[in-house]
């Protein structure tokens, strides 16, 4: 990188910049002030005109940085991404031309744009991509259920190596050993055999799958394209592998300490796993009569709050087998709401048809042994009475809870599982990033990931697989995956400065640190999503990216011209997240919104990136505010990388810090989260801080 | 607290007369709101559907709820599920018939097709019997006179007595239903005395007021009418016939006002029949599905009439078939008299029965 290189710039006018902004002053005042290497201006850059001058330009004068200050990124990113040379778009269009009246405060604001370009894209490097020596493109899939086994197809299938490991003799999970399962794909009304013994039977004909049975982890250790994976069980195996589909799988529900409708406590009172492999094994005397207790434990804040989608279903299959094995049998199922999602409406409509089950809406209020039997009163929903029957068995339709991930043993500094999102289940995110756990290279799949039947298994094991292989394909030309993919920059650290604080070690919510014995960070590269909340968190500012650094925004907040305080023109300094915020920003002024000419925004790659340093600097140099928009945090959270605009949040306590030894006030600095669709909001956000700032008057440190 | 035990034979029975599958039934509540006939308190067949799924035959059997229904088919055709609820009500009351049948034996006759052959032999045999009883079983000579055949003196106090018996031995059926009636409270503040009550509900038959807001089938008014009052006209018709037979005025010319009336009253009974049947057969698959004792009762109703028209017929023009006919014409009016406990015609007595129950806890 040769700092001393001054970049180009063009000024584009087309798009109706040039109606609202003197590009022609622009170009003189700029070529003044930074003496670049050329600046210049065109009626519409990216016409074909537009990017042939550009080229000859470039051509000419030879710088190897360039600042487009035209539309921002992501419009028109064809016309203006040039071989050899960073080029750093501003967003005249959207931030200045269409977003203030024309005058002499739009001039203002595109000349800090444009300075701030300049600046910014002389502290940034071309990342050099990180690359393993050898990057394992083998694939570990944990778990030999339905969701395990299709990953494992579809991984051979795509030509990678696939190591399934089991603990089980036999490959199957859950699945295999149910009698029959119902009905999937609507071709059918009668109950099948079981699909995952099929599935098991075509992977002992895959060479491509190394099946591992019998077989436990004792270590995983390493990132993506370097796994480096202990087992334990019958040969002590050490595998090496590129990703890990994680399909480990789930349990019925038991509570240990609540009762659940007389579970363990009255004789005959069993879930309905117990009741499968009752019926499977052909175990004790066909019943007369016996009673289905649907969402037990289930859509209960005392248990689980959650569906499990499947019980309704299992508890009609069942239904069926204690009619087939008793003609005269009596079968009650005591329902909420009967749920039988896709065609396993048509079994249930089958089962409907059976004059001998009787459905009943309601609650049971108790179970209790009665004689030889069991006495269920049910308050019913429908006459409004209370009934009492009495059954030789009640089956509770209990639900599914994933099992522990710390079954993993991974060697991470933040522990051995995977951070679980809702319920214990794993995932990052269950609308926007599927399969994704918060352990990059690790991909959920099956009952771990989420409460589902055995089509949805394996339609997880068949996503959870793709995004391995893009895992896997992604660390061999040393790039990011979702959603920062293709980037090739990665937290480098400077370490003679490093206090060993831990703070980039606990805040990064990928477990991309690990620490040596005595506390210092270790990078792992390709665990990293590269959000930059390490280089928020760190006190001392040894992290950086190559085009993403403290110096980088320090260097643009410095950029711009802060008038002094006579002038009577504030300026506030607002980061916005480049995920949501950007995009909702702009939005707005694509439909009409104006943004206040005061402020001046810096988009970040997420909140939690934001180092204090640039808040002291911005406060120092005399901005008289700071706001800081997010993605929405919370239970629902929006952010990108989980918990970046939450931890904004919590280091509130840093900023106090920093604007008490200031002597500033705490409101000098404020944040706002939004959704990418809240355009007005993130316009009234802006101009309701730009009244909290004008109330408060100018920062004292200004012209200091 | 309700303990309760599912009649399962009791479901399949109502589910294979109905063509209903009772647990498809979502208590949407559909069909009661649609329902003109339906009191607002506590409204059929809402509850009467959630009872038939659960088998819970005490609380369909003797429920006056059942009767105030009078198969519209407003429900089913609004039913959402195609559950057809009129039909299970229907069903409902062909159990019933069953159910309070005395002697046990006679529902089972009328109810089983199986059995049908042996419903007919039976009052073959026994007009057979009095007649031989009165004197002859041979064919009599000259122009047709029915009285030679049969007389008139043992014909009318045979079928009387007959009818009496069986109606009398019926009537214990019928009191053990009317007892089972009250069973079913409401929550009504009025209450009326028997007599008060079947006054009432004699004008509602009369006008047929609960036919007219039937929605989608206008033309069973109609039909019910025509044979309701075909039939009332008849009563007076034979009525007078019986004195005519006693006062010796009989045989009875064609142009006697009761003759005429009489053929009034099968012209009416034809055409509502032909309405029913037509109906019917118009609705063989689907909702209002017939069952067994439907035909039954329309084709013993439809048999009686053209057969007396045919004797009528067959006296004046002297054919030489008259007493064969004249005797399969007793067999029919045998089987729509005597056998009317035990038959869809029964819905005269329980009908009415019910719904004085029902006036009487002023559930209209």
């Amino acid at each position: 990188m040769n700092v001393d290189k001054q970049p180009g710039i063009y000024i584009c006018g087309g798009c109706r910049i040039g109606d609202n902004i003197d590009t022609d002053a622009l170009n003189a005042s700029l070529t003044g002030q930074l003496q670049p290497a050329f600046c210049k201006t065109h009626g519409a850059l990216c016409s074909a005109e537009g990017t042939r001058l550009l080229a000859e330009t470039i051509e000419n004068c030879g710088p190897d940085k360039l600042v487009i200050a035209a539309c921002g990124k992501g419009t028109r990113d064809d016309a203006f991404e040039i071989d050899g040379i960073q080029t750093e778009r501003v967003n005249l269009r959207e931030l200045v031309a269409w977003a203030m009246e024309p005058g002499e405060d739009a001039q203002a604001a595109a000349e800090d744009y444009i300075r701030m370009g300049v600046a910014g894209l002389k502290q940034s490097a071309v990342p050099e991509p990180y690359l393993l020596e050898n990057s394992s493109t083998e694939i570990l899939v944990v778990g030999g259920g339905v969701a395990g086994m299709q990953a494992a197809l579809d991984g051979a299938a795509s030509g990678y190596v696939v190591h399934l490991v089991e603990k089980a003799d036999e490959l199957g999970g859950w699945a295999a050993q149910w009698k029959s399962q119902i009905p999937f794909d609507g071709s059918s009304r009668t109950l099948q055999a079981p699909i995952a013994v099929k599935m098991a039977d075509r992977i002992r004909e895959e060479t491509e799958i190394r099946v591992h049975t019998r077989s436990t982890i004792d270590r995983i250790e390493g990132e993506p394209g370097a796994f480096s994976i202990q087992l334990a069980g019958k040969k002590n195996e050490q595998i090496t592998a590129g990703a890990i589909v994680t399909a480990t799988g789930w349990r019925p529900y038991r509570p240990e300490r609540k009762s659940l409708y007389g579970l363990g406590e009255v004789p005959g009172v069993v879930t309905s796993v117990d009741f499968e492999a009752e019926q499977h094994n052909k175990a004790g005397q066909p019943l007369e009569s016996i009673l289905f207790l649907q969402c037990a434990g289930s859509r209960d804040q005392e248990h689980l709050p959650y569906c499990s989608s499947v019980c309704c279903g299992v508890s009609l299959k069942q239904a069926r087998y204690a009619r087939e094995r008793h003609p005269d049998a009596i079968v009650y199922i005591v329902y909420k709401d009967i749920r039988t999602p896709g065609f396993v409406e048509d079994f249930y409509n089958e089962v409907q048809d059976d004059p001998g089950i009787v459905f009943i809406k309601g609650e049971v209020t108790s179970v209790a042994p009665d004689e030889n039997r069991v006495g269920v009163r049910i308050q019913d929903k429908l006459l409004g009475e209370e009934l009492s029957v009495h059954v030789d068995k009640v089956v509770l339709a209990t639900g599914m809870v994933p099992n522990d991930t710390r079954d993993l043993k991974l060697g991470y500094r933040l522990g051995e599982g995977i951070p679980e999102l809702k319920y214990d289940f794993s995932d990052s995110h269950f609308i926007c990033f599927p399969y994704e756990t918060r352990r990059t290279g690790i991909f959920a799949a099956g009952g771990i990931r989420a409460p589902q039947d055995i089509p949805s298994a394996m339609a997880d094991g068949s996503g959870a697989m793709m995004k391995a292989i893009q895992m896997v394909e992604s660390v061999k030309r040393g790039e990011a995956v979702h959603p920062r993919s293709g980037d090739q920059s990665y937290p480098q650290l400077y370490m003679e400065r490093c206090t060993d604080c831990k703070r980039c070690t606990e805040e990064c919510p990928f477990g991309t640190y690990d620490e040596t014995g005595s506390g210092t960070p270790v990078v792992n590269p390709n665990r990293c999503r590269r959000c930059g909340i390490c280089m928020g968190s760190c006190p001392e500012r040894v992290i950086s990216f190559a085009d993403y650094s403290i110096n980088r925004v320090a260097e643009m907040i410095k950029a711009v011209q802060v008038p002094d305080e006579f002038e009577e023109k504030p300026r506030v300094l607002v980061f916005v997240c480049e995920n949501d915020a950007l995009p909702a920003l702009e939005g707005a002024v694509r439909n009409g919104l104006k943004i206040n000419p005061f402020v001046r925004v810096i988009p970040v790659r997420c909140l939690g990136s934001v180092n204090r340093v640039w808040v002291s600097d911005a406060l120092s140099k005399g901005y008289d505010g700071i706001l800081q928009i997010g993605c929405k945090p919370g239970d629902d959270y929006q952010c990108h990388f989980i918990h970046g605009s939450e931890l904004t949040g919590q280091r509130s306590e840093i900023y106090e810090e920093t604007l008490s030894s200031m002597m500033l006030e705490p409101e000098r600095i404020s944040t706002e989260y939004v959704e990418i669709t809240d355009f007005s909001d993130i316009i009234d956000h802006i101009d309701n801080y730009m009244e909290e700032v004008d109330l408060m008057g100018p920062n004292p440190f200004k012209d200091m | 607290m309700t303990d309760l035990k599912p009649d399962i034979a009791f479901k399949k029975e109502i589910e294979a007369i109905s063509g209903a599958s009772l647990s498809t039934c979502m208590q949407c509540g559909t069909c009661s709101v649609v329902c003109n006939v339906s009191p607002e308190d506590q409204p059929f067949p809402r509850k009467e559907m959630v009872y038939a799924g659960w088998g819970m035959r005490d609380r369909l059997i003797g429920n006056p709820d059942v009767w105030l229904c009078h198969q519209c088919g407003d429900c089913s055709s609004h039913c959402p599920r195609g559950v057809n609820p009129a039909d299970v009500l229907a069903a409902t009351r062909l159990q019933t018939y069953k159910r309070y049948a005395t002697p046990r034996f006679m529902g089972r006759l009328l109810s089983n097709p199986k059995l049908l052959p042996l419903a007919i032999l039976l009052p073959v045999l026994i007009i057979a019997g009095i007649i031989y009883l009165a004197g002859t079983l041979s064919i009599p000579a000259g122009p047709v006179n029915y009285s030679n055949f049969f007389p008139h003196a043992w014909l009318n106090s045979s079928f009387f007595l007959i009818t009496v018996a069986s109606y009398g031995i019926a009537a214990v059926g019928i009191s053990r239903f009317w007892k089972d009636l009250h069973r079913f409270e409401f929550n009504n503040t009025v209450k009326r005395g028997f007599f008060a009550s079947f006054w009432k509900v004699k004008n509602d038959i009369l006008a047929h007021s609960r036919f007219s807001k039937c929605e989608k089938n206008r033309g069973r008014k109609v039909a019910h009418f025509l044979v309701f009052y075909g039939f009332v006209l008849l009563l007076l018709v034979t009525l007078y016939a019986i004195y005519a037979a006693v006062t010796d005025l009989y045989p009875l010319a064609l142009m006697n006002p009761f003759k005429i009336l009489g053929n009034i009253s099968s012209l009416m009974l034809f055409s509502g029949l032909g309405i029913m049947i037509w109906n019917r057969l118009a609705k063989m698959e689907g909702s209002e599905r017939s069952s067994y004792a439907d035909w039954l009762f329309l084709t013993a109703i439809l048999l009686l009439t053209a057969s007396g028209v045919v004797i009528e017929a067959a006296r004046f023009l002297n054919w030489s078939a008259a007493y064969y006919l004249y005797f399969f014409h007793l067999v029919c009016v045998w089987f729509v008299i005597i056998y009317l406990p035990y038959t869809k015609f029964g819905h005269v007595i329980y009908r009415t029965v019910a719904m004085t129950y029902a006036m009487s806890a002023d559930r209209k």
